[in-house]
């Protein structure tokens, strides 16, 4: 037996608005705001009518339905339980929205959002395509040394990043709860890993504020590193980071090559 | 029958085999390989305790409480009896395990192996040279479950004599009377037992017992199951203590996240004026986490205080704002009691609220440490007074933690507080409009307004960029019931249904007509 068309299409509907559903809320674990899902559902609705009214046979099917139910003595019961129906669900949506919402504003931030190609950093204006992290070749020029420089990177990173990173790296330090948005965690594969050094001097120093406004800089509590610690303390603490979690920070270089 | 007696013999014997493999695995986890150790603490502990256990890492001067000295071979949570020094391996296991809540202490179970962990103590454990088991264990006796008549005899207890109140004061918030130093001359604070998310050793009764059994060694936490002392209780009666501390948590004053918006009930006629008015009962509290000022300079590492509570009432004039939080100690400058239990230098308490200038259009807010050059942030201000000028509620324009103009008092901002045992409770009116909206924040009813606080404890050195603040949330004052809503709902209703009806006449003639 056929599914009638009117059926198809409104299962169609229903499918996708728990199919978003599921994956947001459910699979990605991130709920979608719902005003964004009425807007996701309007195209959806469009796209799906566009595709059922093809031609005028197909629309004469889809309408099918409606006018039998409208016109068909037969189907008085039917009709008389939808021309109810319809009133009640209009009311309910008007007097829905007329209720004052107690929602709070949804926020959507960008949490890395992409570099400038240039920054002013310790008064002076770097170049974040070509910067490099000045310890970075000891690694395999000097391992001893390397080592060195790691532990004094610890060290900076104990006496001021801990409290809310955390001593493990995982975004979980003391203070983390209190802070919106929560501190990055770096041992996720998701963080550091994804990003060059470079990135990270310049979020570094310029903290919370130097933010793009799409990042919401308002909230951050990223402090303005450069105001506290030295060039050099910051790329050693870089090095730290990279060095404790296990993660290589991505390149220039193996960007290319991988294209 | 035969069958099954054989196979109850063997389900017996697998569970007997499982059961030596078993404790032949603990036997071997707890023989802990020092040299293995060493890496692992050189990886994971040196930065905080140090690289010769003394607990003088890099960041120790910023850490509150200090990380341990393992030199000195003394730990605060154990399960040894009050006379004998030495831990046991278990005790050090858990904390090492599960972390200390309240402290840089992280739980290191979920990325430490249970070897590691045996490792590493036989290193810790180097350090003062710990080499013999415990002698003595703290005797539980036979567990008091808790009920009303065991919380009722514990609370007895807890005030008899002052027992407890003379550190943990009448409300077990660790009100102080007195000021408290550990073995190494650090300041300490005792304990605030409504609050056991602060507890490095959790608050189930069992481990409180011990805490009341052992004491907290190296603090002036003393044992309550030591005979010389004369304060010392029975075993049936430190559960009756345990059973009532346990009772203590606070249930309507927690961190929840999801309770992110104040909201402002409407109130006929008076607003309360006074913080302890019993109309603040209606009004729901949201509780939120206050963080020490770590961003701008100079910043500020060992907060007294980590939780505050805000309520909010309005009417048709204005908005009250309460707000409530815990501080050991009521700081009065001036006052000689004061003086004794605060650090150096006595500070008046002070608490503000922030909000921006103009409500925010888009997501765009103010900085959330007191605004930026764009936007601007009022901020009112309490702060409790002197011996010699009484409390004040002042208006600040802000755009910046240094850059705040406090305004002449010119009487728009209202203020009460109360102290009692080891809470402040202070509320704040302003009118919700005012006659300068480029400089105030203009209230409307059902608006979001984004809300922060900040307070200071000037018993703990707490005074201008040293304080503990929150970040944004929101305040809205929530809109009266209205029968609107209703109304429009009924109004739509009808009209589609004669759209329907007037449809289904036409449709119905139409069809007729063509047949």
């Amino acid at each position: 037996m056929r599914i009638p068309r009117l059926l198809q299409a409104t299962l169609v509907l229903v499918g996708v608005y728990f199919g978003f559903i599921v994956v947001f809320d459910y699979i990605l674990e991130a709920v979608i705001p719902r005003s964004l899902l009425t807007m996701y559902m309007f195209f959806v609705t469009a796209g799906v009518f566009m595709v059922f009214t093809y031609d005028e046979d197909q629309m004469r099917e889809l309408a099918a339905p409606i006018k039998a139910m409208v016109e068909d003595p037969s189907k008085r019961g039917v009709r008389n339980v939808v021309f109810l129906l319809i009133p009640l669900l209009v009311g309910y949506g008007v007097y829905d929205k007329t209720m004052p919402s107690f929602d709070a504003p949804v926020e959507l931030r960008t949490i890395h959002p992409a570099p400038p190609s240039t920054a002013k950093i310790y008064g002076e204006r770097v170049n974040l395509l070509t910067l490099e992290n000045p310890f970075r070749h000891y690694e395999t020029e000097d391992p001893e040394q390397f080592a060195e420089y790691v532990e004094e990177g610890a060290a900076v990173y104990i006496e001021n990043c801990q409290y809310c990173h955390g001593d493990k790296l995982d975004g979980k330090g003391p203070y983390a709860e209190g802070l919106n948005p929560t501190p990055l965690n770096f041992q996720d594969i998701g963080t550091i890993a994804q990003l060059q050094e470079s990135y990270l001097y310049w979020r570094i120093t310029t903290g919370g504020p130097g933010l793009p406004k799409e990042a919401a800089p308002w909230i951050s509590s990223m402090p303005v590193w450069q105001n506290f610690l030295t060039e050099e303390e910051i790329w050693k603490v870089i090095l730290f980071l990279y060095d404790y979690t296990g993660h290589a920070p991505r390149s220039w270089g193996a960007a290319n090559a991988s294209h | 029958m035969h069958l099954t007696n054989i196979c109850m013999r063997t389900i017996a014997g697998v569970f007997a085999a499982g059961y030596l493999s078993l404790s032949a695995g603990a036997a071997f986890a707890q023989s802990g390989d020092m040299d293995a150790g060493e890496a692992v603490y050189a990886k994971r502990c040196l930065q905080c305790h140090g690289e010769d256990g003394d607990g003088l890492g890099p960041a120790a001067e910023r850490l509150n409480p200090p990380p341990r000295d393992f030199t000195l071979g003394m730990y605060k949570y154990k399960t040894t009896g009050f006379d004998d020094d030495i831990p046991n391996d278990a005790d050090l296991t858990r904390m090492i395990r599960d972390g200390m809540p309240g402290t840089a202490m992280p739980g290191w179970g979920d990325m430490l192996s249970e070897q590691d962990i045996a490792d590493v103590l036989a290193y810790i454990k180097y350090f003062a040279e710990i080499e013999d088991a415990p002698e003595i264990q703290v005797d539980y006796g036979t567990q008091v479950t808790s009920s009303p008549e065991s919380i009722a005899a514990g609370k007895a207890l807890f005030e008899e004599g002052d027992r407890c109140t003379e550190c943990h004061g009448l409300e077990g918030k660790g009100s102080a009377i007195k000021k408290l130093k550990d073995d190494n001359g650090d300041r300490t604070w005792p304990r605030n037992l409504t609050k056991p998310w602060t507890f490095r050793a959790s608050n189930d009764p069992k481990d409180i017992f011990t805490r009341i059994s052992v004491g907290i060694p190296t603090t002036q936490m003393p044992s309550f199951a030591d005979p010389n002392s004369k304060s010392s209780v029975s075993v049936e009666d430190r559960w009756n203590i345990a059973n009532y501390v346990a009772s203590l948590a606070k249930t309507d004053l927690v961190v929840n996240p999801e309770n992110f918006v104040i909201q402002g009930g409407r109130v006929d006629g008076a607003l309360p004026t006074s913080p302890d008015d019993e109309a603040w009962a209606t009004a729901p509290p949201s509780t939120f986490i206050m963080v020490p000022q770590i961003v701008g300079e100079d910043r500020f590492f060992t907060p007294a205080n980590d939780t505050i509570s805000v309520r909010a009432l309005y009417d048709d004039n204005s908005v009250a704002i309460h707000v409530e939080w815990d501080d050991r100690t009521k700081s009065i400058p001036g006052d000689d009691k004061a003086a004794s239990i605060a650090d150096e230098e006595l500070f008046e308490d002070s608490v503000a609220i922030q909000f921006p200038r103009d409500i925010p259009e888009g997501m765009e807010k103010p900085y959330f440490l007191m605004g930026d050059g764009t936007n601007p942030v009022n901020l009112w201000r309490w702060n409790s007074g002197t011996t010699d000028a009484p409390q004040t509620g002042t208006v600040f324009d802000a755009m910046g933690i240094n850059d705040q103009q406090a305004r002449a008092d010119n009487g728009e901002l209202s203020v009460s507080s109360s102290y009692r045992d080891g809470t402040w409770r202070v509320v704040m009116t302003r009118a919700l409009t005012t006659v300068l909206p480029e400089t105030d924040l203009q209230f409307e009813e059902g608006r979001f307004v984004p809300i922060s606080f900040f307070a200071w404890d000037g018993s703990n050195s707490e005074a201008g960029t040293a304080h503990t603040m929150t970040t944004w949330y929101w305040l809205q004052l929530k809109p009266a019931a209205s029968s609107k809503p209703i109304v429009y709902g009924v109004l739509a209703a009808l009209l589609s249904l004669l759209v329907l009806i007037w449809w289904g006449r036409g449709a119905a003639a139409r069809a007729k007509r063509e047949a």
